[in-house]
């Protein structure tokens, strides 16, 4: 498998795509080109093969958010900088069961964090935040992501991910281990 | 004695003369079938020079940067009139289309108390996943 990712397109064949999630499916199928090209909500990254170039194997959407600086609790706000929050939302992120377990997930991951590297050098943004599913905690917590307290039980949990610890993670050259 | 006069108007002339330009050595370790696509692709322009290649390569990356950078991208058309799209991952990461939009995030008071720690300590190591998922 020879897997780009790129935008999102108007004619990529989406309508097969099955992460075995259906919001998650729903979302690319009916929402993702919408929601990118004409109310700019969000953009979809998609992977595909060399050999089909427009079946989507796996996807993510990525958006900017922020906070206001009023809107933390007052004991917490003297720690901040004097500015509103500016962060990256990963909205969305699956893989088609079809082709679970070839990497495409890291792959995915590896571009979206790669993306909020660019847009923190370019714009400024302070850290990357999603909601993962409980079952999925663990393995964003691999890449660094740490549980936010206080999501509601009934909701997806969000996660964080400090910029300048995806910045160390990109100049970084080896891992200790790696160099042992 | 001639010859020392010689070299010391030599020295004198020096500052007049023009800067020496610095070249830079480029080095690479091609894979073989990299190699071979460099040697296929000198033969087919007709080049016999690795620094021609690479300067001539070097333009074209260049003014294809450029041109994603204005947002414009980047056609080939077929004589029936076929047009495909170069889609080159580092390419876009230019184009100014990677301006995400903004979305709101609905956040409890306990979220943004613990959100407000993270933010506010020192960033975290980066976790072995991490690096190598930053290491492509």
């Amino acid at each position: 498998m020879a897997v780009t990712i790129r935008r999102l397109e108007e004619f990529d064949e989406v309508a097969a795509f099955d992460c075995g999630d259906e919001p998650l499916n729903n979302y690319l199928i009916r929402h993702a080109w919408t929601n990118q090209q004409k109310v700019s909500i969000g953009v979809t990254y998609v992977a595909v093969d060399e050999s089909a170039p427009h079946t989507v194997l796996g996807y993510f959407t990525l958006a900017t958010s922020g906070i206001p600086r009023d809107r933390f609790p007052k004991k917490f706000v003297r720690g901040l900088p004097p500015y509103d929050l500016p962060l990256i939302l990963l909205a969305r992120l699956a893989v088609d069961r079809r082709f679970s377990g070839r990497g495409l997930g890291h792959a995915l991951i590896s571009e979206a964090l790669t993306i909020t590297l660019c847009v923190a050098d370019e714009v400024g943004c302070r850290c990357i935040v999603t909601d993962a599913y409980s079952d999925k905690v663990g393995w964003y917590a691999r890449y660094g992501f740490v549980p936010i307290e206080g999501t509601v039980a009934s909701s997806p949990q969000k996660m964080f991910l400090d910029v300048r610890t995806i910045r160390r993670a990109s100049s970084s050259e080896s891992s200790p281990a790696e160099r042992g | 004695m001639p010859p020392a006069v010689k070299e010391k108007s030599k020295r004198m002339a020096q500052p007049h003369a023009k800067p020496k330009t610095h070249k830079t050595k480029f080095q690479a370790d091609l894979a073989p079938a990299d190699d071979h696509m460099v040697r296929t692709l000198k033969a087919e322009l007709q080049m016999s020079s690795n620094s021609d290649f690479l300067i001539d390569a070097l333009t074209l990356f260049r003014w294809a940067v450029s041109e994603r950078k204005c947002g414009h991208r980047i056609v080939s058309e077929s004589a029936s009139g076929e047009r495909k799209v170069l889609l080159f991952p580092r390419l876009e990461r230019v184009a100014p289309e990677v301006t995400l939009p903004h979305v709101d995030i609905r956040w409890t008071d306990k979220e943004l108390g613990s959100l407000a720690e993270l933010v506010s300590g020192q960033p975290a190591e980066p976790t072995e996943a991490l690096i190598r998922a930053m290491r492509r």
